[in-house]
């Protein structure tokens, strides 16, 4: 490699306020930071990523005749692109930029030792100086982008996502697992806090959805395989065998009608019976019938029905389907938590514990029981209903966070109990009334003023009396420091929400991150919620973390925006902080394409019959992996250069300044 | 491995020696019939009771706990425990001082006073749990020699044996768990007897965390509560497996009737003693004649 003279290094020094001033003295480390080798220029200021600040970078790269900038502040990950647009407005190339890190990992940290802060402080930005020393312009690359988007779950966030893109132009494929589109807010009766119906409000999207020239709505679907990168991706669906030709299903439901075989229907909750053949609700959308071949005794009872409409296939196979699309919004939904996993409140072993998804069935016009609350052990109606909240949340023997949507639900089952059924008491059981959103205290005042019955305390244990089978639930009231005991028809547990089993496995073929949660990982918790760890990906709904029906529309159509970027531009910019192979050095082992957790390096035979690592500049995200594992030292990291690296630290190491 | 599950130190506690000493007799005569051999673990001193001291002062409580299973570590055994009083004090202990270092250096600094060090080497389990999880049912059952005509058992399991259940890292089979145990039901049954279930099975006897020695009152209200329960599905005795819980039944009959005028004369067994008298053993070496309510009536049912 051939000698390359230094770079002349300026050095700006951020107060954050007091966030790093109050800690550290700034202007003994400007004066430091004027010692270093290379250093032609020090400044300092208030707030360097504000206007004024980045001016003075501006105006020094010119000035002081700079070929490299370095700026001590705060974390590059929420810094670093500020920064660079700055020294590019100066002239430099963006990637002579290094950011020293010392709020995070200094002045926040050790703010209780301000003297060993400042000591850290520097050895920081004397190591940031001796990379920015090395650093090499890089030039970014520009790909073409497909111009289609897929929607991964069709409930009301997958619903919103697909109408907002369609509605601006653009292709969209709707993917849902189930028969019907509509998910979880289908099943619901009404929603809080303006108590208006769940399917009013949901069924007109869902026929929008199914009309819509733009949208692709592709049910009873599954996510077999992603390949590619932003604005190329290959989505491989498995479109499942449904027994029925959609095309010619008009849906009249004779099949149905003659069927043999009786189901719990899933959509009830196993409340109310379907038949092998089904629709799982009247309303849904495709109004097509689905064959459930693992009930389905092949009688054939529905192909003679269906006669020359002859929309059933029983021999029907899974198909595959590839779809090329230029970015993917994950709307995957939730699950309850299995709320038998508590097992002092005995659901599945007492008849007459239920969840609040159930009540909704029960409680839903077009539910099982046309909309009347029953206990399920005798079908009689019921007295006093329990509820208890933060069934499974914010516990920390099941899940520690709160679910956000079980206090405002019970409320509004309570509210629904006492107008339906007058002279029954809902008594809930609550930590504390978590009401946090637009209108939504002001519900929770109009519930205790209708006189539902509010005991703060966790439930216990839960008992059933074996001859009435009541329960018998055992609380503590916490404001009056005394246990108490209620007799109750049905309880109703408000079970946590959590995150589909089946989204981890789509989440290993999306190479997305999760929280510990669970739940899938927002790139930013505040300024980027519905993005991803992986370009291109974005996330809505509940699949990202437990959500009310107005935060996940909300979302949607942030993710929906989000994910048109691309799209709209035409093009994406490539990090050109990537893996280079050297073409002389590799040997075509293949330990690198084994241990890249992208799936960026494949390996390539060439005409002379050798094999040689090729590096995918899309997919690849410079996390180093490959170079570290390669034994022939022939992947080289762009930006993260071996000599730079070791300039960093021997920086650390041999100390420097004064 | 084998062999240090069927082979550990017996950690009497205070109550089994001094009042019951028919729970230390039966306990080690059906151990051995199952090939379980308890061995004396000499010089053990006071558990010490978790709620009188674990609540007073932790350190002590921990470093008196620790003391003991010093004791059984130099035996190089694993100790086994009748009473759940002693399994929450030597098991929790045992526990903590091995996943935390530093609580470990503050207790063996007070241990060095009597020149001892707690190194974690050994575990500490109930004989119920020993009897459930190593010996298994199967054997408890191939040991009965006198089937219990179905009598109808009240099983109490105590509180310190299944709380706090987070701390109880009990294998994840379903009988097995903290809020619905199965396992003395089943081991109950493996004798030929009957499981009976009651209202408040769950609910605690009324003598553990020192409310028997603050408020005695208060105390046989509860035991009170749990035997009308049990009195109500008609059990013929009460099974228990801590000799804490058996002294507030037992003698608390007896006070309760003083007190508050209620008679029920239920037998008391801890779980040895029953398991003694379906292995064939006289009611003379289970040590049941020094119990205060009579067991004569039990006892015409099952012969």
């Amino acid at each position: 490699m051939t000698e390359k003279k230094p770079n002349r290094v300026g050095v700006f020094i951020c107060h954050c306020g007091t966030n790093i001033a109050g800690v550290i003295p700034i202007e003994e480390l400007k004066a430091y930071a004027k010692t270093l080798p290379n250093v032609v220029h020090a400044d300092n200021y208030t707030y360097m990523c504000s206007t004024p600040g980045q001016e003075k970078i501006r105006t020094a790269i010119k000035e002081q005749n700079l070929d490299a900038v370095v700026v001590a502040a705060c974390s590059p990950r929420l810094h670093e692109p500020t920064f660079r647009k700055a020294s590019a407005a100066g002239g430099l190339n963006m990637f002579i930029f290094e950011m020293a890190n010392i709020r995070e990992q200094s002045s926040w940290i050790h703010m209780k030792e301000p003297e060993k802060a400042t000591q850290k402080a520097k050895d920081i930005i004397r190591m940031s100086v001796a990379r920015a020393s090395l650093l090499e312009p890089l030039d970014t690359k520009y790909i073409p982008v497909e111009k289609s988007i897929m929607v991964i779950g069709a409930g009301v966030a997958g619903i919103q996502a697909s109408l907002e893109i369609a509605d601006s132009g653009i292709t969209t494929y709707l993917i849902e697992k189930e028969p019907s589109i509509g998910g979880n807010m289908s099943r619901l009766d009404k929603t809080f806090p303006t108590l208006d119906c769940s399917q009013c409000i949901l069924t007109p999207k869902m026929v929008d959805v199914d009309r819509h020239p733009n949208i692709k709505t592709m049910t009873y679907c599954e996510v077999e395989k992603v390949d590619g990168y932003i604005g190329n991706f290959t989505v491989t669906v498995r479109k499942k065998a449904r027994g029925v030709k959609e095309a010619d299903c008009n849906g009249c439901g004779d099949c149905a009608a003659v069927c043999p075989v009786t189901k719990g229907n899933e959509f009830d909750l196993g409340l109310g019976p379907r038949k092998a053949i089904y629709v799982p609700f009247p309303q849904a959308v495709p109004l097509k019938y689905t064959v459930d071949f693992n009930s389905c005794i092949k009688c054939e009872l529905c192909v003679k029905k269906c006669g020359d409409k002859n929309a059933i296939d029983l021999n029907m196979k899974d198909e595959l389907v590839e779809i090329k699309v230029g970015t993917i919004v994950v709307a995957a939904g939730f699950d309850l938590y299995e709320i038998e996993k508590k097992e002092e409140w005995g659901y599945g072993r007492f008849d007459n514990v239920i969840t609040g998804m159930q009540f909704e069935r029960f409680i839903n016009a077009s539910g099982p029981t046309g909309g009347k609350l029953i206990r399920p052990s005798d079908g009689q109606k019921p007295h006093n209903v329990a509820f208890v909240l933060c069934a499974g949340s914010r516990d920390q023997d099941a899940n520690p966070y709160c679910s956000r949507v079980c206090c405002m639900y019970s409320l509004k089952h309570a509210h629904q109990i006492m107008e339906k059924m007058p002279g029954v008491v809902p008594w809930l059981f609550y930590m504390d009334i978590r009401a946090f959103g637009k209108a939504y205290e002001e519900f929770y005042y109009r519930i205790q003023d209708e006189g539902a019955k509010f005991v703060r305390g966790r439930v216990s244990y839960i008992e059933e009396d074996p001859a009435t089978k009541n329960l018998i639930v055992h609380a503590e009231d916490t404001l009056l420091g005394t246990p108490v005991t209620l007799e109750a028809d049905v309880v109703v547990l408000a079970s946590a929400i959590v995150p589909k089993a089946t989204t981890e496995l789509l989440r290993n073929k999306l190479t997305i991150s999760r929280s510990p949660d669970k739940f899938l990982l927002e790139a930013h918790p505040k300024l980027n919620p519905f993005s991803t760890s992986t370009d291109g990906i974005f996330l809505a709904g509940c699949c990202q973390g437990p959500k009310d029906i107005p935060d996940t529309v909300a979302q949607a159509a942030g993710a929906a925006a989000a994910a048109q970027v691309p799209i709209n531009q035409g093009k994406v910019a490539l990090e050109p902080i990537a893996a280079k192979v050297s073409e002389e050095l590799c040997a075509g082992c293949g330990i690198c394409e084994a241990q890249c957790p992208y799936k960026a390096i494949s390996m390539v035979s060439l005409a002379d019959g050798k094999r040689r690592a090729n590096v995918n500049d899309a997919m690849c995200k410079g996390c180093g992996t490959c170079g570290a594992t390669c034994p022939g030292g022939a992947i080289k990291m762009q930006h993260f250069t071996t000599p730079q690296i070791v300039a960093q630290i021997d920086a650390f190491l041999l100390g420097g300044g004064q | 491995m084998s062999e240090s599950k069927f082979k550990s130190s017996l950690f009497l506690g205070c109550i089994a020696p001094n009042r019951y000493p028919g729970i230390e007799a039966a306990t080690i005569k059906t151990s051995k019939n199952l090939g379980v051999e308890l061995v004396d673990l000499k010089g053990a001193g006071c558990c010490p009771a978790p709620g009188a001291f674990g609540s007073m002062d932790l350190l002590t409580w921990e470093a008196l706990a620790a003391r003991n299973i010093c004791l059984s570590e130099q035996m190089g055994m694993n100790c086994t425990v009748v009473c759940n009083g002693c399994y929450k004090s030597l098991y929790d202990v045992n526990e903590k001082l091995k996943q935390n270092p530093a609580e470990k250096e503050k207790v063996n600094g007070i241990l060095k006073l009597a020149d001892m060090k707690f190194q974690g080497s050994i575990e500490v389990r109930h004989v119920a749990e020993q009897l459930y999880n190593d010996v298994g049912i199967k054997k408890i059952r191939d040991s009965v020699v006198q089937p219990l005509n179905g009598i109808k058992v009240g099983i109490h399991y105590g509180c310190h044996l299944l709380r706090p259940g987070r701390e109880r890292n009990f294998p994840n089979a379903p009988s097995f768990g903290t809020e619905l145990p199965r396992f003395l039901d089943e081991m109950v049954e493996a004798l030929g007897a009957r499981s009976m279930e009651y209202q408040n099975k769950m609910m605690c006897c009324g003598a553990g965390g020192g409310v028997r020695g603050y408020k005695k009152d208060f105390a046989l209200d509860m035991t009170n509560e749990k035997l009308r329960n049990m009195q109500a599905v008609g059990v013929d005795c009460i099974v228990d497996v801590c000799p804490f819980c058996h002294l507030q039944f037992d003698l608390g009959q007896v006070e309760i009737k003083e007190k508050f005028g209620d008679v029920y004369n239920i037998p008391v067994l801890h779980y040895g003693q029953l398991l003694g008298l379906a292995q064939g053993l006289s009611p003379d070496e289970l040590g049941l004649e020094a119990h205060q309510i009579k067991v004569d009536s039990l006892l015409d049912k099952i012969v």
